[in-house]
């Protein structure tokens, strides 16, 4: 285990016992001090995951990774320095595949990077065969998604999020069961990471993403693909 | 205020002018009757003396001729022969008036005689035992008094008329800047702190106006003092909360570092590692109360509405804090539409301030009381003191300062901001043998200002 890490964060405290712990936990770590810089090493590449302040100098880090799903879908998490729910969902909705509240325990951190890490490396765990879905061809092996042949671009967690409903399809998903199938997680109560994963995934299948006809809202519960949609 | 005043304005203005009108009648009247008087009484003793020219076959004719001038007379005669004028009025004659004509004196009586006003005068027919009674009319009289009676209580109801327009015009005038000061004084209660009163003329309303002008500016400038003195509080507590987050960030993830490693630590070194990590453990929670209670008080804390069953949360919350043991739950289900979030971390402020002050036997009883639902969480500790009951939702007030150690202080505070924002209040009650109380009540749906926060 020696992936790779771009830390993105203006706080020298933070960013060199960030790094330490990380390092310490196994992962090789480059730091960057704002978000021009970060974004330049981002783009540079050979990174597994990416560590982004939300509260940046020059480029904020909603900008930032709004710019680094532009090239790449690398895992993002978000480090949110406020604990208003509208950053973890602007966070969210500009392509974080996840977030850690400050202040955090460096186990925290490292156990939510291990996980995006996880899905990014296999997107679908278990899962070989081609599924085919209206006009959705997906390609677990691949990491691929076509809609009547064009390739889609997804994020691992929304990759992973759309394999897990397609395998299943009229199947209904509490958001609990997402979050665990999906995130990894054990615990309760971050519902609005599947939404906002749920919005962005619709944008990217739907025709009229505020008008869903392949995953459906099933109210109160959460979400189930249909198989007659698309 | 106006109609007291208008009243006593019409009531001076009809004492006055009906004294004045009453004396005029009367001196009128008086007047009258006495020239009426005079007239008839010379009259009399020119027809007095010609009555002693006339004899008794005459008498008739005589009175006759009085009768033609409108005026009745009677001869009387001794024996009492009476020769009137009209022999159909044949007015009676007063005995008072008979006696003082007896004694040789001419007399005058008022009286009516069918219904019309006549001075009657008599006196000894000169050189006869005759009497002779002229009824001399006052009709006239009468009528021109009638009229000025008329006139002057016409008089007298349109001056009571003016009266009551003047003083009711006076009035209005007088109390306009009143009315309108206690209007400005309403709405400056009401919050409208730019209300002020129109400049008046130089009178003693114009210099109250500005007196009370005065009185509104140093109002707003003071209320507008505090009020940015507490928004800069506000702020300054926000951006503390906000500003000690950046390094307790880079503190809670060292510290975290530190206690991975502190087993391999020598002893003197791992003691002080210890402290460090729990102290950094009180300053996190310090500072995510400053921001929650900030958050509360700039009024951003977003509320989710949501049926919730009290009595699922609160088990709910006592198996995730594994106080199984120390804390006892009606077993009775009440659904609520309101913020679940919110009711579980005032419990869990509540439950852990019981747990904190008695250490077991917490019992929590859940309620329906109509519109409202009670959550009450006894404990059996020492209880408060009287003096110290109305100070403990104070923000980092410790009732036991040997205590101080324990929770942030900021606990029950957060706990009751939380209540009021679901529109519920916190209140407490405590005996020293018997413990605490605190009643969380919260009403069974979101009235509709509390669903808009």
């Amino acid at each position: 285990m020696d992936e790779r890490l771009l830390l993105i964060e203006d706080d020298a405290s933070i960013r060199e016992i960030v790094s330490i712990g990380l390092k310490a936990a196994g992962f090789r770590v480059v730091t960057a001090v704002d978000g021009q810089q970060g974004l330049a090493s981002a783009r540079s590449g050979g990174f597994d995951a990416v560590i982004l302040d939300v509260m940046l100098p020059s480029l904020d880090g909603f900008e930032v990774c709004r710019e680094i799903r532009k090239f790449s879908r690398i895992p993002v998490v978000m480090l949110t320095a406020r604990t208003d729910l509208i950053d973890v969902v602007v966070g969210l909705e500009s392509g974080a595949d996840d977030y850690v509240k400050k202040p955090f325990e460096l186990p925290e951190l490292t156990a939510r990077l291990r996980a995006v890490l996880r899905r990014a490396a296999s997107p679908a765990a278990g899962e070989d065969s081609l599924i085919a879905v209206g006009r959705l061809q997906i390609d677990p092996a691949c990491f691929t998604v076509r809609r009547d042949g064009a390739e889609l671009t997804l994020t691992a967690t929304e990759f992973r999020l759309l394999v897990e409903l397609a395998k299943r399809p009229g199947q209904v998903f509490t958001r609990e069961l997402l979050l665990q199938r999906v995130w990894d997680y054990e615990y309760l109560g971050e519902s609005h990471l599947v939404d906002v994963a749920i919005q962005r995934l619709r944008a990217k299948v739907e025709d009229d993403p505020s008008r869903p006809v392949l995953i459906k809202t099933v109210r109160g519960v959460g979400y189930r693909l249909d198989r007659t949609g698309a | 205020m106006r109609r007291r005043l208008v009243v006593a304005f019409v009531l001076v203005a009809a004492v006055s002018a009906g004294v004045l009108a009453v004396a005029s009648y009367l001196l009128v009247q008086q007047a009258r009757l006495q020239g009426s008087l005079s007239a008839s009484s010379a009259q009399a003793r020119e027809d007095l003396n010609l009555a002693a020219t006339i004899t008794y076959p005459l008498a008739s004719d005589f009175v006759n001729a009085y009768e033609q001038r409108g005026t009745h007379a009677v001869l009387v005669f001794p024996g009492g022969l009476r020769v009137p004028s009209d022999t159909e009025v044949n007015p009676p004659i007063p005995a008072e008036l008979v006696d003082v004509v007896h004694q040789g004196q001419l007399g005058y009586q008022r009286v009516h005689v069918a219904g019309q006003p006549y001075l009657i005068l008599g006196g000894k027919v000169p050189q006869s035992a005759a009497q002779l009674y002229l009824f001399f009319s006052e009709q006239d009289i009468q009528h021109a008094l009638d009229q000025l009676r008329n006139t002057l209580v016409g008089g007298w109801l349109s001056v009571l008329l003016v009266a009551a327009l003047i003083g009711n015009a006076l009035a209005r005038r007088t109390l306009g800047p009143v009315a309108r000061a206690s209007e400005a004084a309403r709405l400056i209660a009401d919050g409208r702190l730019d209300t002020r009163l129109p400049a008046g003329d130089g009178d003693e309303f114009g210099a109250w106006a500005a007196a009370f002008n005065e009185m509104a500016d140093a109002l707003e400038a003071k209320i507008a003092a505090l009020s940015a003195a507490q928004a800069r509080e506000l702020r300054f507590t926000a951006n503390v909360a906000h500003e000690l987050r950046t390094p307790l960030t880079a503190l809670v993830a060292a510290a975290s570092l530190l206690s991975e490693q502190a087993r391999h630590l020598p002893d003197e070194a791992r003691r002080p590692v210890e402290l460090v990590t729990a102290d950094v453990g009180r300053l996190r929670v310090l500072v995510d109360e400053l921001m929650e209670i900030s958050r509360l008080d700039a009024g951003s804390e977003p509320v989710q509405h949501s049926a919730a069953d009290v009595h699922s949360i609160v088990t709910a919350l006592i198996g995730a804090r594994g106080w199984q043991d120390k804390v006892v739950v009606d077993d009775q289900p009440l659904t609520l539409i309101t913020d679940p979030r919110r009711i579980e971390r005032i419990l869990a402020n509540l439950l852990e301030n019981a747990i904190e002050h008695s250490g077991h036997d917490v019992r929590v009883r859940i309620a329906a009381l109509g519109t409202h639902a009670s959550i009450a969480v006894a404990d059996g500790g020492p209880g408060i003191p009287p003096e110290q009951l109305p100070l403990i939702f104070e923000r980092f007030y410790k009732a036991d300062s040997a205590r101080a150690s324990a929770g942030s202080g900021l606990g029950l505070a957060i706990a009751l901001e939380n209540a009021r924002l679901l529109g519920g209040d916190i209140s407490v009650s405590s005996d020293v043998r018997s413990g605490s109380v605190f009643r969380l009540t919260l009403p069974m749906e979101p009235s509709g200002d509390v669903s808009k926060r």
